[in-house]
């Protein structure tokens, strides 16, 4: 589902921040067709060009708030994700991306359920790793994106 | 009085994703040119601001919903067992999720609410006094894999018709009955009449696979086989198919999970019905007629017209999911699916 | 059925002050060490942005209670006639609180309100209809010195409660008759059975008084003299003691404003009861068991059970307060204070 359209094509920008570039980030939509409580939200399988960011190199911005951890994401359990809306996902990088072309392979973890599972009690405990397919949403592949870095 | 039409905005998922319509644009393209005033939504998708929305989009809604005399039929609703992430909610947490959503329901004017058919038994029994309070019914949705009743049915071991209690709507009819309440009741998707796999699927399923020859085998020989049979062929005959048990599951697909014949005796139980729909072709031979040739519409709306049935069916066109790994030009028309499915339905229903 | 227990969350009132805990943590403490599910809160110190919280407060509270399958029980309410400012609130603007609160107490799934006793009967009366309506039983608070039944001994022991009319319950079970309502009742607190001052409220006088000793005197003498004649004596043998009026009511005190055998009466409008303690101490000889030397729990809890009372008695600790003048580390321990009455209500209501 929206395999195509999960992250805006024109939306790769790098991150500056106190003057240092931090890494780069991107604009996302839900691969679902409703919004969920932000504490399920439990980040993504990010590829970019060969390498993988790993969940705590990733931080979330939505709803008009800083960028923020998914530990703390974890904690917003009455914030909600509407599906109208956009979120930046800001990934750590020393020195931030190449100008030019990159090939990003997305996947959401987002623990929205339809009701109680048998993996329920672990995931509490151990939740799944991002690209586990667990989580997935409607879009069960990793999807590859290829995006041009934009100038600030 | 007989069949009543509606749509769930559901179907017009894709142009919310692109901004293209909002759920006002939805509403008028039911009243205007769908000529009919059933409204069902997905919780959130459509609130603003779930489960907390402001005052004010409750009453724009209600204003909008009114200035079109439009019904609100049902309002879909989840349960998210993890939202709390360091625990998986218990029973009572999962019926307070529940019985938020029915007074949310209340108050945007639905006149039901569609709880999943994952929802344990308990969870709604625990709601029942709340909804019996704000008037608004619960309906559990059968949806396919599940049959309406078990029978001689064998459940599958593996995949989602293993997660699933078959006898549920049993459950719901013993609960109403139990009780003696109005306020549970029952949601069939056509979807449990669907016997093959969408045109749609199947070539979202060739484009993603190694090799695409692997589906046609499975679409020519699944009669053979039970859906635990399958994929244990399929790695023998194609070691590295590398198809995803799911993918597996959806084309192997050959016979309806419901008989049309049992919705006689779940009629009185139907708080409405969703009218599950991928791909929408014109009929050969009669132009402007249309049909989803993979689910079976016209038993099923024969047997309910015979025996009474005045509820809504609201469509809830799915096919666009299968189309979005393609370029933005070559998108489904959400818009034009629904109003061909409302060619059908009007059609069928008048018999 | 049996007498069930509770706690008002009024006991952890300097825990949540120091932070130490907030409603969430002592409704765990509640589930997880005293083993039951009465939940009683103040309004204006468990509901965040009181009147007015958000939905998610609300949904919070019932999905907090749902997850520890506690009982909202009660819902202590006020009336604060001047906050306006420009107008004493007249009975219609009093009835309007109470309604406020009874469909806020609705929304938080709470079973009862607690009025206090100073609320007008109109205006309980007014309330009437809104609390039918929500299925929220309004129990006015009997509280002390206030008797169930007035009797001579409480008249001529007034005090500074000369305004205060005696006949409340009676007002209330007249309601209550006339309505043939179910949702109008009483809460009577076991600070009626209180026979006597707390050893912290004693230890409290003394550090504050000039003469400590005129505390002593008000003990030994506190049966020899009505309580406004002691208010005057104590002037004239200590002037400059620097005791209150109050001070003096409360030391002087020696009997119990209610008789444990009125309750009989009043048992079916009792809407629940407060549980009201100062201090927990060992009962000599009998290691485990605790008792508050100060308020008579046996009796009440012995006519309770006889006359067939199922509902809950919540726990009000209040002992903190009096030792609040001291530092951080003489104050007492409102958890285990509370777990030691859990201790008292269970073996006197004959939980196994």
């Amino acid at each position: 589902m929206f395999d195509q359209y999960l992250i805006r094509k024109d939306s790769l920008h790098n991150v500056v921040e106190d003057g240092k570039v931090t890494g780069f980030k991107f604009a996302v939509r839900i691969a679902d067709y409703r919004g969920c409580f932000l504490s399920l939200h439990n980040g993504y399988y990010i590829n970019c060009d060969g390498v993988e960011y790993p969940k705590d190199l990733q931080r979330f911005e939505i709803n008009g708030k800083p960028p923020r951890t998914f530990d703390e994401i974890k904690t917003c359990v009455w914030e909600h994700w509407n599906y109208d809306d956009e979120g930046w996902v800001y990934v750590t990088k020393e020195g931030g991306l190449a100008p030019g072309k990159h090939v990003i392979g997305l996947q959401q973890s987002i623990l929205a359920q339809y009701g109680y599972m048998p993996w329920d009690e672990e995931w509490v405990k151990n939740p799944p790793v991002p690209g586990s397919g667990a989580g997935s949403g409607k879009t069960a592949v990793i999807c590859q994106f290829e995006l041009e870095l934009q100038n600030d | 009085m007989g069949i009543k039409r509606g749509v769930s905005l559901y179907s017009y998922q894709q142009a919310q994703f692109f901004k293209k319509m909002d759920w006002k644009d939805m509403i008028r393209e039911v009243h205007d040119n769908l000529k009919t005033d059933g409204i069902e939504i997905i919780d959130e998708a459509t609130i603003r601001d779930y489960p907390f929305p402001s005052e004010q989009f409750i009453y724009d809604f209600r204003e909008y919903m009114a200035r079109y005399n439009m019904k609100a039929v049902t309002m879909d609703i989840y349960l998210d067992v993890h939202q709390f992430r360091d625990h998986v909610m218990n029973y009572r947490e999962a019926a307070e999720r529940l019985k938020n959503d029915i007074r949310l329901a209340a108050k945007l004017g639905f006149a039901n609410v569609r709880p999943l058919c994952l929802v344990p038994i308990e969870v709604i029994e625990m709601a029942l006094p709340v909804a019996e309070e704000c008037n608004v019914r619960m309906g559990k949705e059968i949806h396919a894999p599940l049959p309406i009743f078990k029978g001689n049915k064998q459940q599958p071991k593996h995949g989602m018709a293993a997660a699933l209690d078959f006898r549920m709507a049993e459950q719901i009819l013993e609960l109403a009955d139990k009780t003696g309440s109005k306020h549970v009741g029952l949601v069939p998707d056509f979807g449990i009449f669907q016997h093959h796999p969408s045109q749609v699927a199947i070539d979202y399923a060739k484009r993603h696979a190694k090799n695409p020859e692997v589906i046609d085998w499975i679409l020519e020989n699944s009669k053979d086989y039970t859906l635990d049979e399958m994929p244990v062929v399929l790695d023998e005959k194609f070691p590295n198919h590398g198809l995803d048990a799911g993918t597996v599951e959806r084309m192997s697909l050959h016979e309806m999970s419901g008989d049309p014949e049992d919705l006689k005796k779940i009629i009185p139980y139907i708080v409405s019905m969703h009218g599950k729909f991928y791909q929408m072709t014109e009929i050969p031979g009669k132009p402007g007629q249309y049909e989803d040739k993979s689910i079976d519409y016209e038993t099923p709306m024969r047997v309910l017209r015979e025996n009474g049935f005045e509820g809504y069916i609201d469509s809830e066109y799915e096919g666009q999911r299968d189309q979005q790994d393609m370029g933005y030009e070559k998108l489904p028309d959400e818009v034009e699916e629904v109003r061909r499915h409302h060619e059908m339905l009007k059609r069928l229903s008048e018999g | 059925m049996a007498i069930k227990r509770g706690v008002s969350l009024y006991s952890y009132q300097q825990a949540q002050f120091f932070k130490q805990m907030d409603w969430k943590a002592m409704i765990r403490e509640v589930r997880e060490h005293l083993g039951t599910d009465g939940i009683e809160i103040i309004d204006e110190a468990t509901i965040r942005d009181y009147p007015f919280p958000s939905e998610q407060f609300i949904y919070d509270f019932r999905e907090y209670m749902a997850r520890y399958n506690m009982k909202a029980v009660t819902m202590d309410i006020y009336m604060d006639v001047h906050q306006f400012r420009d107008h004493v609130m007249n009975i219609q603007e009093v009835a309007e609180r109470l309604k406020n609160d009874i469909r806020l107490a609705a929304k938080l799934g709470f079973a009862n309100v607690r009025p206090l006793c100073a609320v007008p009967i109109e205006a309980i009366e007014l309330a009437l209809p809104t609390a039918e309506k929500y299925n929220v039983r309004m129990g006015k608070e009997i509280h002390a010195p206030m008797p169930i039944k007035p009797r001579k001994y409480n008249e001529e022991n007034r005090g500074m409660r000369r305004t205060m009319d005696f006949r409340m319950a009676e007002q209330i079970l007249e309601l209550a008759d006339r309505t043939g309502s179910k949702h109008v009742g009483l809460v009577p607190d076991f600070g009626i059975f209180q026979h006597s001052p707390s050893q912290v409220a004693i230890d409290y006088a003394k550090r504050h008084a000039k003469k400590p000793e005129a505390v002593d005197f008000i003990r030994e003498n506190c049966t020899s003299y009505t309580k406004d004649e002691m208010v005057r004596v104590v002037n004239e043998k200590y002037p400059d003691s620097g005791l209150t009026e109050m001070t003096v009511e409360q030391m002087w005190l020696h009997r119990s404003c209610a008789e444990p055998e009125d309750l009989i009466d009043i048992i079916p409008y009792i809407v629940s009861m407060h549980g009201k303690f100062y201090q927990m101490t060992e009962i000599p000889g009998k290691p485990g068991q605790y008792e508050d030397k100060s308020i008579d729990y046996e009796n009440p809890i012995r006519i309770l059970r006889e006359n067939g009372f199922d509902g809950y008695i919540d726990s009000e600790y209040e002992g903190q307060r009096s030792q609040q003048d001291m530092g951080y580390e003489n104050l007492p321990n409102e958890i285990e204070e509370v777990r030691r009455h859990h201790e008292m209500l269970k073996r006197l209501s004959g939980e196994a």
